[in-house]
């Protein structure tokens, strides 16, 4: 036997294993919570990723069908070229929603929350974590379906940066709404009801379908309201450069929203807020 | 005070064996009284969400067409959904109702019980069956009255919409028992929602005519069981159908058949929950 590797053994058990030391921001429990997230939804990708970009393409066809030629949107654009956009929008705001939420939701139930919590990370690099899942999930499933799309119907991409911007951004709304509602819910129940009464609604009454400029007036206004549609139409805009409001005041939105969400969760996270009793 | 005579326990003898005829009907009641309890229990998520999601697409249907002559088969757009929206709720529930009954029971390690009820396999389908077309009988009412404020007026043949959409649940419902046997994890049953469940619904005709398909995918779409239903459902609240009403009745019934005959071997057997 090597002498020399049994004194190492010797001497590696005779001393505790130290501390790892980390500077500002804890990036190994970072990413270590990331993979997790993203390994989290890959597991199940038929349920993840595949049926929401079926569902998506099904309801392309459908609403293509039935709408094509019963509606006036934009005036040259095509109502097929229109609907794409807001359907790929619909399902990155889904998708990420559900990612983060029901990530928290579940830890909840099942009691295994404490693990998130316990390891030395502070609320910032917690959410970031989740957020960097969640818009993988989002991102994934959007570019899947607009890769699909692209080769069935092929549409223009007018300004790839408007993409990517209100692709993340909404994204990452959605996110941060999915993480409040996660910690936030108490049972399944709960969860079920704010993405049937709120995230349901608000998607669908976005504007994917229509355009909000063709609306009467006080619909036009109540559509304003709802922050999906600066997602939606600024996701829109990217792909056939036309848009219902000024690109900049959707960018100024959903940056504003965004930084609310943040520090709304992260005001959860701080407090222990229906985690920590 | 009156003296009142205590109600005396009979101690005399062993309780004996409750005996029951051909069929267990109190068996077979309690069953069913079981799934329709668990359906409408999370009646937020059965009922309620799916009479929003009803009103939104009639919503988003009704902002998106801005030309009051949008006409789909010859009568107003909104007139001619509003059918496929009560088929798509109707068929939904039928899908969910035995399918995640079943995968729940079995993720619960529950689901093996059901061979130690004194129910025979055909008792146990009958029992998910009615439980599924009860179900999607209030839903599917519930979400037509929901949909009135979009006019949808009293409907036009009673008798043929409540058996299409009786025997369309019925269709769906025992699809969605053998596929609830064969999944053996949530996973298993979302994908068969997803990839098979879903597509026959939205391609069936519940948002368009058949008559917008190139003829080559009319001739596909004929090949879809749903349609028959779907199109059975519209006569009978608009007296629009663009199928042979007898015809549509008989390939339902048909397909009704196989899948009773199909779920009924399954529970026979034990398929993935006795072995």
């Amino acid at each position: 036997m090597n002498e020399k590797a049994a004194a190492d053994g010797a001497a590696r058990l005779a001393t505790p294993p130290s501390v790892r030391r980390f500077g500002l921001v804890n990036w190994r429990g970072v990413w270590t919570l990331y993979q997790r997230e993203v390994k989290r939804f890959l597991k199940v990708f038929t349920q993840t990723i595949c049926a929401p970009i079926i569902t998506t393409l099904l309801f392309y066809t459908i609403f293509s069908i039935a709408l094509h030629d019963r509606v006036r949107v934009v005036s040259d654009v095509p109502f097929v070229v229109f609907l794409a956009p807001g359907l790929i929008m619909m399902a990155i705001l889904q998708n990420s929603f559900q990612n983060c939420s029901s990530s928290i939701m579940v830890a909840k139930v099942q009691g295994n929350i404490v693990d998130v919590l316990m390891p030395p990370m502070s609320p910032l690099e917690l959410i970031c974590g989740y957020l960097g899942g969640g818009v993988t999930r989002g991102i994934l499933v959007g570019s899947v379906t607009t890769i699909v799309m692209t080769v069935v119907a092929g549409f223009p991409f007018h300004d790839v940066g408007a993409i990517l911007y209100f692709g993340i951004a909404a994204s990452a709304m959605l996110c941060l709404l999915g993480m409040i509602g996660g910690i936030w819910a108490e049972k399944f129940d709960h969860m079920a009801a704010i993405t049937n009464f709120v995230i349901v609604p608000l998607s669908f009454l976005s504007g994917t379908f229509y355009s909000i400029g063709r609306l009467p007036e006080l619909w036009q206004t109540i559509a304003h309201l709802n922050p999906f549609f600066y997602a939606i139409d600024g996701f829109r805009y990217g792909f056939i450069g036309q848009a219902d409001s000024p690109i900049w005041l959707g960018m100024l939105v959903l940056a504003g929203i965004d930084v609310v969400l943040f520090l709304i969760v992260h005001r959860m996270l701080v407090t222990g807020y229906k985690l920590k009793s | 005070m009156n003296a009142r005579v205590p109600h005396e326990p009979v101690l005399g003898g062993a309780p004996s064996a409750r005996r029951f005829g051909a069929v267990n009907w109190r068996g077979l009641a309690t069953f069913f009284l079981r799934e329709m309890q668990r359906g409408f229990k999370i009646w937020k998520i059965t009922l309620a969400a799916p009479a929003i999601r009803a009103l939104l697409f009639a919503s988003v249907f009704g902002l998106a067409i801005d030309r009051p002559d949008a006409m789909m088969a010859g009568m107003p757009f909104l007139e001619f959904l509003v059918p496929g929206l009560v088929a798509v709720v109707a068929l939904e529930r039928a899908f969910e109702s035995s399918s995640f009954s079943i995968v729940y029971d079995k993720t619960e390690g529950i689901f093996a019980d059901l061979s130690m009820l004194p129910l025979t396999p055909g008792e146990i389908v009958l029992g998910y069956a009615a439980a599924t077309v009860a179900g999607s009988l209030v839903v599917a009412a519930v979400v037509w009255a929901a949909l009135l404020v979009f006019g949808s007026g009293l409907p036009h043949a009673p008798l043929s919409l409540l058996f299409f959409i009786s025997v369309g649940s019925l269709m769906v419902g025992l699809f969605s028992q053998i596929s609830g046997l064969w999944s053996r994890k949530w996973d298993y049953i979302i994908s068969v929602q997803t990839f098979i469940f879903m597509p026959f619904v939205f391609l069936s005709g519940v948002f368009f005519s058949l008559g917008e398909l190139s003829e080559d995918a009319r001739a596909i779409a004929h090949l879809n069981p749903v349609f028959y239903v779907v199109d059975g459902i519209r006569y009978g609240l608009t007296g629009y159908g663009e199928a042979d009403l007898y015809l549509a009745a008989a390939v339902s019934l048909g397909v009704v058949a196989v899948l009773w005959i199909g779920a009924y071997r399954l529970f026979a057997i034990g398929y993935r929950f006795k072995s």
